[in-house]
């Protein structure tokens, strides 16, 4: 498609930036309310559903070695009924930006600026994520690389900041809730994957020897994804206890708001939001990139260059709508959002490989 | 184009600097609180707030006047309220700078406003955003105000003073090290009860100027607990039932015991060290069970009893074992049988080992505990008289 490339260590920096803030971040008070002390094991079982999706994903374009979900939805529907796919694509990342926007906006409002107006948590993310947009994939990917050493420091520093505090009794006993529990929180943490998948299902072209290897990369990033991301789980539930995570909207603020090193250093939370910026604006990125790549499929255009801008604007309407209101806010992260984004994210890619089987004589054709 | 895009988007970027200002607050003008009161307002249904304000001019790390500054390093104020945030916002009305609530020290509670229940206490500071999570917070019968504006003898900031306590408070464990932290997550615990701290005001201390009257300033004493249940306060722990209890929930490892001697009416002191506590829970007809091994090591840190501690060695390991399982069992009879309050963390053990029968049990958790069987074994060994010889008292 083009010359751009992206290394396979840059791919997996990616699927990690795209999951870790909003599943450390909000998901896990989520799955705190649903398994209680299990939530580790949900987002250990929502690792599992992801990469079996990434995979799957994988085999639809190892078919199409160089074409996206909406260059292979063309291929395979034609010109009018591939636009399908890229308005569920569109639908998709519009959709994901309400839980993006939830994790971005509140960890810096409700923690750190309360009377900021929201507008300008909203602007100022459009227009660094546009800006990233408009410099390309290529740079967005590099960026990555830098917040997976961010993510890796973040890391260091709760471990640091929260294993005096670890008391290994609150994550105890294990499955108390029963398995079911367990499996329906998992649902969240697969809304996580989602995002991952459904960004895979447009960069992946890019990402070398994609098709030999995008689907061994694409499931080792959903696995490290899954490790970061356990870390936190283990130190939410046996730190604060699940049942003070499941109180939380921002659940990894408040175990940040309990880290210290010993009593010298008694608050480091600014240190850690500094850390976690990186990761939230690449996301934002990514949401304005599938949103904007989407729309320019949508409407015929080659370039997403032209629908950065409106793309923003859709993306931020709907946002300031979610964002704004807390309950509306919750309501469609817990209610509305994994019912959108693991559908779309899980069922895509097996209707795509079911077709891309059929009528494997278009895929060709058009290859 | 692309160069017009990109002033746009410079400015636009150029822009955003000017909104650094959004929410700033001069440290010159914010009104730093390192300790607050709460008790019960004068009218029924009020909250009374007092607060500690640092004034930074006197505070600069000695207890003197500085030139310019009026030679007390805080400034203590009271507000009432409907609740405590009104109450915070009264204090507004005469506090010239804004409440600032991030260095906060000390919380602590008047017995009566904690009998009456702490959910409004434990809601509001933890839904600010500001107070650390390692505040201490403590119970005490006396006026929190005056608690909270006590100066001690050598901290400049009371609220510093008492946090300095509760620092060191392991070697005297005669206290929970209770904060913001541990009260929420015992409070929102399905099994275990909330504990916290017990502030005294006693006349300790003794006057450089006037040394004579001896023990005639008050000093702010750490030791005790305030015990609670379904969010309300419902008594206290002694020190010596504190103790006990500290073995439990914060795996107290060292402290020290007086016995008697057994060879006369004098005094020995054991440093009891690796205090190891281990709770082996049972279910037997539908009843929990539990048995409490106690371990420890001690050494003879002071001997008035004039004889060779070789000799009286098993004794004075007898004694030791008595007083300590005697701290248990008092804390076990003051939680079963008056308080009916599962502070020790037992039904944790319990349901960690019994899920299933947790199922049945928990939600009458309290009467259960307050029936469960509870065998205390302690086992101590007196390993060394420390810098003497076992011969050196003769």
């Amino acid at each position: 498609m083009t010359k751009l490339r992206i290394s396979n260590g840059m791919f997996i920096s990616m699927i990690v930036n795209m999951i870790f803030v909003k599943s450390i971040g909000v998901t896990q008070g989520t799955l705190a309310r649903i398994a209680g002390q299990d939530m580790w094991l949900a987002t250990l079982l929502g690792t599992l559903q992801g990469m079996l999706f990434m995979y799957v994903a994988y085999l639809v374009m190892k078919r199409a070695p160089g074409m996206n979900f909406l260059a292979i939805g063309e291929a395979l529907l034609g010109n009018w009924l591939g636009k399908i796919v890229a308005l569920v694509v569109l639908t998709f990342f519009i959709a994901s930006s309400g839980p993006i926007m939830i994790t971005f906006v509140y960890h810096l409002q409700d923690y750190f600026l309360p009377e900021a107006p929201l507008s300008l948590f909203l602007v100022s993310s459009l227009l660094v994520g546009a800006l990233g947009c408009f410099y390309g994939l290529e740079v967005v990917a590099r960026l990555a690389l830098l917040g997976m050493l961010f993510i890796f420091l973040l890391n260091v520093l709760i471990i640091i900041g929260s294993t005096q505090e670890f008391d290994i009794r609150n994550l105890l006993p294990v499955l108390e809730q029963g398995f079911p529990s367990a499996a329906e929180a998992s649902l969240h943490y697969d809304a996580d994957c989602a995002m991952a998948i459904m960004m895979a299902a447009i960069v992946m072209p890019f990402v070398n020897n994609a098709d030999k290897h995008g689907g061994k990369v694409g499931m080792t990033g959903l696995a490290a994804t899954g490790m970061v991301t356990l870390i936190w789980a283990l130190l939410e539930g046996a730190v604060l206890s699940a049942e003070v995570t499941s109180r939380y909207t921002v659940s990894c603020m408040k175990l940040a708001r309990n880290a210290h090193i010993g009593d010298f250093m008694q608050r480091y939370e600014m240190i850690m939001i500094a850390l976690y910026s990186i990761p939230v604006l690449f996301e934002i990125m990514i949401c304005i990139y599938g949103t904007s790549v989407s729309m320019s499929k949508l409407f015929g255009m080659r370039s997403n260059r032209w629908m950065i801008v409106p793309a923003c604007l859709l993306i931020g309407g709907f946002s300031y709508r979610i964002v704004g209101d807390h309950f509306r806010a919750m309501q469609y992260l817990e209610k509305v959002w994994p019912y959108i984004a693991v559908p779309i994210a899980f069922g895509l890619p097996v209707v795509m490989l079911g077709l891309a089987v059929i009528l494997r004589g278009r895929l060709r054709q058009a290859g | 184009m692309t160069r017009k895009i990109l002033i746009l988007f410079s400015s636009l970027a150029a822009l955003m600097t000017c909104v650094s200002c959004v929410g700033q607050r001069q440290i010159n003008e914010l009104a730093i609180v390192t300790a607050v009161g709460i008790e019960n307002g004068q009218k029924p249904g009020t909250i009374r707030l007092s607060a500690q304000i640092i004034r930074p001019s006197d505070a600069r790390g000695q207890t003197g006047a500085p030139s310019g500054g009026t030679g007390q390093p805080i400034y203590s104020a009271l507000a009432e309220g409907q609740t405590i945030f009104d109450a915070i916002r009264n204090l507004g009305r005469f506090v010239s700078r804004r409440v600032y609530w991030a260095h906060n020290f000390l919380i602590v509670m008047q017995e009566d406003y904690a009998r009456n229940g702490i959910e409004d206490m434990v809601d509001f500071f933890t839904r600010n955003h500001e107070l650390r999570m390692n505040t201490r917070v403590a119970v005490t019968s006396d006026s929190p105000a005056e608690v909270i504006s006590t100066i001690t003898g050598l901290e400049v900031v009371p609220g510093q003073a008492v946090d300095n306590l509760f620092q060191d408070n392991e070697i005297v464990g005669q206290a929970p090290s209770s904060d913001m932290m541990n009260l929420e997550e015992a409070y929102l615990s399905r099994s275990s009860e909330p504990i916290l701290a017990r502030l005294t005001l006693v006349s300790r201390g003794i006057s450089n100027k006037k040394p004579q009257e001896h023990g005639s300033l008050k000093q702010v004493e750490l030791a005790g607990a305030a015990v609670f249940k379904e969010g309300r306060m419902v008594g206290w722990l002694s020190p010596e039932e504190t103790r006990g209890l500290l073995f439990f929930t914060e795996r107290l490892e060292s402290g020290i015991e007086v016995v008697g001697c057994p060879n006369s009416g004098n005094k020995l002191s054991l440093e009891f060290r690796d205090a190891r506590l281990k709770v082996k829970p049972s279910y037997r007809n539908e009843r929990p069970e539990f048995r409490i091994e106690l371990r420890a090591k001690a050494d003879v840190v002071e001997s008035g009893c004039g004889t060779n501690i070789a000799k009286i060695r098993p004794d004075i390991e007898r004694a030791l074992e008595e007083r300590l399982k005697g701290e248990i069992e008092a804390l076990l009879r003051k939680a079963q049988r008056e308080y009916h309050s599962d502070v020790l963390k037992l039904a944790d053990v319990f349901r960690n080992k019994f899920p299933a029968e947790w199922r049945k049990i928990g939600d009458r958790w309290s009467s259960a505990f307050s029936e469960a069987r509870v065998d205390v074994a302690v086992k101590a060994n007196v390993k060394s008289v420390v810098l003497k010889s076992e011969e050196s008292s003769q």
